[in-house]
Parts: structure tokens; sequence; C-alpha cells
């Protein structure tokens, strides 16, 4: 086996001094990270906290102050260009409604070079989706299925796909997150996923990246998080004490256990004090949401 | 130009309500009662006859050109209100997002527009003039043989009449649309950047700027300032002068090579390259509003 850990990949994206002001409001604040090809990332924030912002500067959509490179170009100036290999779904309500099924899988022939019509219906064999159906005849979740179909159907390098399962029922996000994790193993992408459903995606990450109000305050592979996180639930009141001295940055009360999270301090100093786990990337979010700064180091 | 072709039949799809279907519905409302009053006996075909008999191919020349003008009117109405509601339709539909994840510019984008209200937009219009002639022309002659006045030989001087007048037709589309091509580029860029409001300030415009050259530059009234006289003159298009005015007061035929040269040669064509040129200067600056336009 040849190996590949010494040959440097170009980032797919890569992004330095990144910032953006809508007017006054300054809502990215200098961020910079680098996204290497074939990861899949969760992007998490409150509401506001610049992931779309953020994600608009990757798609070319919103002019920002830094640099910014997606496959090696400036998303701004080259979006027609670089659309070609990106393909996002930004919101799930703005395929066409005008056209029905086969008119949209018709003119995405003619107007994107690679997108495979018989891929995309083979994408919706087997769901309620007919060619003779017009879009805006379809419920909010066959729309997310036909958008899904649609840029799975595009052979691009890059998906983003921001808040794609708004509003749908759990069976819906479900399938959605199946299907795309299927076409992810047979495809060679970079996916970057927003979504308020963290523990949904959970298990499809490699990487995440949290964002507090403009700035990135996690950017970290799963593994890592897993080595570098751990979570204590302490039943006995006599253990609270030695387990506060070792530093939580996270401390809450769940049905009368204490529950403290921990950035870095090993294994074998918490054994003994209650059981041992490591956090749900809700549970971290909520526990990094409240801290200046968790370690923002660039994910190798 | 694939992508540019598919762009500009993405317009028809979208909007074809406006420009394919109820073209066609009034088609059917103009001409089912005709037909049906026929049938029943309710049209008087002798006196049609008599007319007919008097000047037999003229009937079908006023006709057609009556219908024609009449479409032409319906083509301005519905290039107005496309061009001042179809710019910002991506927007208003919700589907921004989508088209600019394709692979296509935004000048691209609002070229498309632009094309389509010179080529498929106008052509279905056309094609539905020239179905509404031929029904027209069917019942007149059905109306003229059962009046006595018909035959093989009017039949082939009205099939001639067609082809003489949809060749005007085409040229006076051809000509006239490139002639207000820059109010169309104009009230479409004004769309892309204020939506619907486009119909009223686009009315409004040439009035103010009217009247910002009559505060500044003095005068009798602002109808009264170069503003006004250069925008009367590019919004009058005088396609019923010259030709066409002397030849109703002939019982020559209906010529299209007479009528097409003397357009031509009326047709201010400095005038016609500079408006184009215009348009497309305001469509390249509307696009990159669109382009910005998750920061406007």
């Amino acid at each position: 086996m040849t190996d590949m850990s010494n040959i440097t990949v170009p980032p797919i994206v890569s992004a330095h001094g990144l910032k953006k002001s809508f007017g006054r409001k300054e809502v990215l604040h200098g961020l910079d990270f680098e996204i290497p090809p074939g990861r899949i990332y969760g992007v998490i924030g409150h509401n506001g906290a610049g992931k779309t912002t953020m994600l608009n500067a990757m798609l070319g959509l919103t002019n920002c102050e830094g640099t910014i490179r997606v496959l090696g170009e400036d998303p701004f100036a080259r979006r027609a260009h670089l659309m070609e290999n990106v393909a996002f779904i930004s919101d799930v309500a703005s395929l066409p409604r005008f056209l029905r099924v086969r008119e949209l899988f018709a003119l995405l022939s003619n107007i994107h070079p690679n997108f495979s019509q018989a891929k995309a219906q083979s994408f919706l064999e087997g769901t309620d989706l007919k060619p003779d159906l017009k879009i805006k005849h379809l419920s909010k979740g066959m729309i997310a299925q036909l958008h899904l179909a649609v840029v799975m159907a595009i052979d691009a390098k890059l998906l983003v796909l921001d808040e794609p399962t708004l509003g749908l029922d759990i069976t819906y996000r479900k399938r959605f997150y199946r299907r795309l994790l299927e076409d992810y193993m047979t495809e060679e992408r970079t996916l970057i996923i927003t979504t308020h459903q963290v523990d949904e995606i959970e298990f499809m990450l490699s990487d995440i990246m949290f964002i507090r109000d403009g700035s990135m305050i996690l950017h970290m592979q799963m593994e890592t998080v897993n080595e570098k996180f751990t979570q204590l639930v302490v039943n006995d009141p006599t253990k609270q004490a030695p387990a506060r001295a070792l530093g939580p940055v996270y401390e809450e009360t769940r049905f009368g256990q204490t529950v403290m999270i921990f950035d870095g301090v090993p294994r074998s100093q918490l054994e003994g004090l209650g059981n041992i786990s490591t956090p749900t990337l809700s549970d971290l979010f909520v526990a990094l949401m409240q801290r200046p700064t968790a370690n923002p180091e660039t994910a190798k | 130009m694939k992508a540019f072709v598919a762009l500009v039949h993405r317009e028809l799809i979208e909007h074809r309500g406006a420009f394919l279907m109820a073209p066609l519905i009034l088609v059917a409302v103009m001409f089912v009662p005709t037909l049906i009053s026929f049938a029943t006996g309710r049209v008087d075909g002798r006196f049609t006859g008599y007319l007919f008999a008097a000047a037999p191919t003229r009937i079908y020349e006023f006709g057609f050109l009556a219908f024609g003008a009449a479409w032409c009117v319906y083509l301005i109405g519905v290039l107005f209100f496309y061009a001042a509601d179809g710019f910002s339709a991506d927007k208003r539909n919700n589907a921004m997002l989508f088209w600019k994840s394709m692979p296509v510019s935004d000048f691209k984008m609002l070229l498309a527009k632009l094309t389509a209200t010179l080529t498929i937009l106008p052509a279905t219009i056309y094609a539905t003039a020239l179905l509404s002639a031929l029904l027209l022309f069917a019942i007149a002659f059905v109306s003229s043989t059962l009046g006595g006045v018909g035959g093989m030989a009017l039949l082939g001087n009205i099939a001639l009449v067609y082809v003489q007048i949809a060749l005007s037709l085409a040229l006076v589309l051809v000509i006239g649309l490139l002639w207000y091509l820059p109010f169309t580029g104009l009230v479409g860029a004004m769309a892309t950047v204020v939506g619907r409001w486009a119909i009223p300030l686009s009315l409004l415009l040439p009035g103010l700027v009217a009247v910002a050259e009559w505060v500044v530059l003095g005068g009798l009234s602002p109808v009264h300032t170069h503003t006004w006289r250069y925008l009367s003159y590019r919004a009058d298009f005088q396609v019923s002068q010259g030709y066409i005015e002397n030849w109703f007061t002939t019982e020559a035929p209906f010529s299209f090579t007479t009528f097409a040269s003397d357009l031509i040669a009326r047709t201010d064509w400095v005038q016609t390259g500079l408006g184009a040129v215009f348009a497309v200067v305001v469509i390249y600056f509307a696009s990159e509003y669109r382009r910005r336009v998750n920061d406007n």
C-alpha cells in the first residue's frame, strides 16, 4: 500500500481574514480556515451566528473582505464558472415553481454541463415524484427530495447544504440524509452541511465548525473531538468538588445529576468521579457556546 | 450557446400564460362565436358577398392589417408588463438562489430575458396573429363563396395577400422591437432593482427627467424640453405613415417589397443602434446589482 499521508492535497476551500459587514454591523470577524477534500463538514451555530453568510461567501453570493478561494478560485469573481463544480441547496423552497419535473430536468440538461438527467431520474425512482407534476403542486418534503435529486445528479466536487431539511418531518429528514450519505460513499465529494438538528447528522460528519457571533470557536475533526472532550456524569455529591477542581468547561444539572464537560482533561483523571462518555455534538455545542473561546485550531 | 437558448426558452415556459395561452383564448373568444353565427345562418352571406364583389381582396388586406395592428398593441402591453415583472421574477418567486446555483452569470441570465423580448415571446404572438388571420380568411372565403364571388382565382389572390401581409407584419415586429429595445431594457433593468415598482416608475421617470431639465435649463414647460422632444421621437414608431398612408387611398394590392423598402428607408438606424447599445449597458448594470443581491 502507498502511504498517502505525505502528499499535500490542495484544500477545497481556504479562507483568510474573512470579514463581512452589513452597514455598520460586522457579521464575520476575520475567519481563517481550510477545508480539505473528501470530508463531511458540519457547520453549527445559533441563528444569526454568520453560518449562511460564510456559506454565501464560499458560493460567490456575497462579496467579503479578506481572501476566500474555492477550488482555487475567487467565488465572487468567478461564481458562474465555479458552479460547474459546486452544487448547493440554500433554501428548500427555491426550485422554480412554474416548471414541471420533466421541464426542470430538460432545462438543467441544457444549462448545466455536469447535470445527468438519467441520474436525477434514478434518484426519484420509488418516490411519488412523477415527471408531469408541477413543482408548485408538490409538498415541501417532495420538493426537498427533488432538490436533493437535482444536486446529487450534478457531478460536483463540493456540495453545500444550508439547512436543507428545514421544515421537513423526521421521516423525510432521515431519508434525505440516508440518500445523501449513500451518494457520498459512491462519489468523491466534499460536503458542507448546516442544520439546527445537529444530532441527526452527527453520525455522518468527519469535521465540525462551531460559529458564534461571526467567529469560529471550534474547528476540529470528529476523532479529535472524541479524544479532547469528555462528559462526566457525577452521581455522588462528594465527587462534585474534586471534579470541579479539574476545570470543566460546562456544568449543568439534569434530573438530579451533575453533568460536566471537560476540555483536554485526560480520562484517567476523571475515572472514579462518575460515568465518563463522549459528549454529543448538541451537548458540546451548548457547552462551548457559553465560554469565550474553545481552541479554534485548524483541522489537519 | 445551448444554455443561453435554454434560458430564453425558460422565459416562454414561465410566461406562457401571457404569451401563449391568453392569445389562444382570445382567438377562440373571437372566432368560435363567429363560426357558430356563420354555421347557424346568423351571418348574411349575400350581404358579405356584395362587399367581396366590390373589392374582392381589400377586405382581406384590411382585415389582416387590422388584426396585425391589434396584436401589435397586445404585444406592446404584455412586453411592458413582462419587462416590469419578469426581470425580477426569480427574486419574487424565491427561486433566485436556485438559478444562482447554475453555472450562468447574472448578465447572461438578464441578457436571456432581454433576448426573449426580441425572439421567442413576440414570435408566439406573431404565430397567433397568423392563426387568427388564417381563421378570418377562411371565414371570409367561405362567406364570399356562398355569396357567389368565391373560387380558385380568389383563393390564389387571398393566399398572396396573406403572404404579403404576414411578411410585412414580421418586418414591423423586427424593426419595432429593435426600435423600442432601449425602453424594454430600461424597464427590465429597473424591475431587476425595484421589482414591480418599475411599472409606475418607468411611466414617471421620463416626466421627472423632463421636469428636471425644465427646472435647470428653463423653458415654456416640461413638454417643451429637449428630453421630452427626444423621448417623444423615440416613443413614436411611424409604421402607419409613408407607404401604408398612401396605399389606403389607392386600389393597388398591398406590396410587401414596397412596404419593406419604405419602412427600412424611414427607420432611423443610428438611433436604433444607439438604443440597442443603451439596452445592453443598462442590463449590464442591472446584472451587477443582481450579482450583489444578497448584499443589498
